[in-house]
């Protein structure tokens, strides 16, 4: 599956994720810069947002985070 | 993203699919539980069903916070969200559920101020907004969830913001498995277990399965590969005589959960005596409220809540559904009285519920079993 396919409706993202409302889905996001308590985090599709990150500080530039509503949760292991 | 990417090769997915099938017993049927929505959701939007032998039966669980939550909870939301000085804040499911005298969206109609929001930071941002005006959050979730909503409250009191309030429905997901495993008219061989959840609480809480009912537990993923490789290890172990927990989901899921958000829900929550589920009745020390600390963001505390108690419409069978002991398909109102434009029972409301789920994407499996559509 290349890069293009992630632009497709059904892959969780930031603006199209069922997320919104859900019980369990979480949004895997790339950190772009860190601001305090919030940092500035881009989807696969190259949404952006703001996402508070107290629950997984430190975080670093580039790392993958897992959010679920606004708040990350949890840190992607991208290698495993 | 290889977090997104590599989970839904095709190739992957008939690989594994291959290996499940070759690891069936004929003779054998399997009834495996997957305990939160989002799988549900998962199975049904990528016909894993499909790819599965006819001895594996998917059995769907209590895990969409939306579809377990009580007539009574939605009536006393309304009741604060009719008061003149309130903004009501919610997540957009939580709009569509119905009480006992219409749903949020209806009472907004009507001209209550209730807004949408996508995390409970967003209603906290109202509230610094609208100094002169009281904003109440209604909060519903599992473990998931909770954390964005301590992690709110935290800031609240941290800025001193006087006019916010959270209306507390934050449920845990061990209790009504428990629950689930004690119900004498459910056999179940394995347990598919909430990824995301997981990534707050850990594995270690599912323990108690293998321990004290001798059923095997895998946390899982919500990829299509992560389910069908979930499904697999449930098998292998099954077939060799193994029960334990396993994570499937170690990219995201460390065994022993993220213990900074833990503190975070340590602070703001205690667990209530008892709540009441949906189809499931009273289940002990199964929900979360503000705690002493941040007793002054309660909104069951600032605000007169009814408290009412409302027992589901008679023609709903949510309650076997959640238990698994009935397909949705089986229940006698679905698509028919019940609809996802018109729901009756909470399992249709929300795009996690199993009713949802099977009427948006699960045609075919009861086209093929000669069913009503």
């Amino acid at each position: 599956m290349g890069e293009k396919d992630l632009t497709l409706p059904d892959v969780c993202t930031l603006d199209h994720d069922g997320c919104v409302v859900c019980s369990d889905a979480g949004i895997p996001v790339r950190v772009v810069s860190v601001e305090g308590d919030d940092a500035l985090c881009e989807d696969a599709a190259g949404n952006r947002a703001r996402i508070a990150v107290e629950l997984v500080a430190p975080v670093r530039i580039r790392e993958v985070l897992l959010t679920h509503g606004g708040v990350a949760i949890g840190r992607v292991e991208e290698g495993s | 993203m290889r977090y997104v990417t590599e989970f839904r090769n095709a190739a992957f997915a008939r690989a594994v699919a291959a290996e499940i099938a070759a690891s069936t017993d004929p003779d054998r049927h399997y009834k495996i539980m997957e305990v939160c929505g989002g799988h549900t959701h998962t199975i049904y939007r990528h016909g894993i069903k499909d790819l599965l032998p006819d001895q594996i039966e998917l059995v769907h669980g209590p895990g969409c916070p939306v579809c377990v939550l009580p007539m009574g909870r939605v009536d006393d939301g309304i009741a604060v969200a009719e008061r003149p000085e309130v903004i009501f804040t919610c997540f957009g499911d939580m709009m569509r559920v119905p009480g006992s005298k219409g749903n949020l969206l209806e009472i907004k109609a009507q001209g209550a101020d209730i807004r949408m929001v996508y995390s409970p930071l967003d209603a906290l941002r109202i509230a610094r907004e609208n100094p002169d005006r009281e904003v109440v959050f209604y909060a519903i979730g599992f473990e998931t969830t909770a954390p964005s909503t301590a992690l709110t409250l935290q800031r609240a009191k941290k800025e001193g913001i006087e006019n916010f309030s959270v209306f507390c429905n934050h449920v845990t997901i061990v209790p009504p498995v428990r629950a689930l495993l004690d119900s004498p008219d459910l056999r179940l061989d394995a347990f598919i277990g909430p990824g995301h959840v997981s990534t707050v609480i850990g594995c270690r809480p599912y323990e108690f399965m293998p321990k004290d009912y001798g059923k095997p537990c895998v946390v899982a993923g919500f990829e299509p590969l992560d389910l069908l490789q979930s499904i697999l290890m449930l098998m292998r172990q099954l077939n060799e005589e193994r029960c334990e927990v396993e994570n499937q989901y170690g990219r995201v899921v460390p065994w022993e959960g993220n213990l900074q958000a833990l503190r975070s829900m340590a602070e703001v929550f205690e667990l209530r005596p008892y709540f009441e589920w949906r189809g499931l009745g009273f289940i002990a020390q199964s929900a979360l409220k503000i705690s002493p600390a941040y007793a002054d963001f309660d909104a069951e505390l600032r605000y007169l809540v009814p408290g009412v108690r409302i027992a589901d419409p008679k023609a709903c069978q949510c309650g076997e559904v959640l238990k698994g002991v009935l397909k949705p398909w089986e229940c006698r109102v679905f698509g028919t009285a019940c609809t996802p434009e018109h729901p009756l029972g909470t399992l249709m409301v929300s795009s996690e519920g199993a009713c949802a789920a099977y009427y948006n994407f699960g045609r075919k499996s009861f086209e093929k079993a000669g069913i009503r559509e």
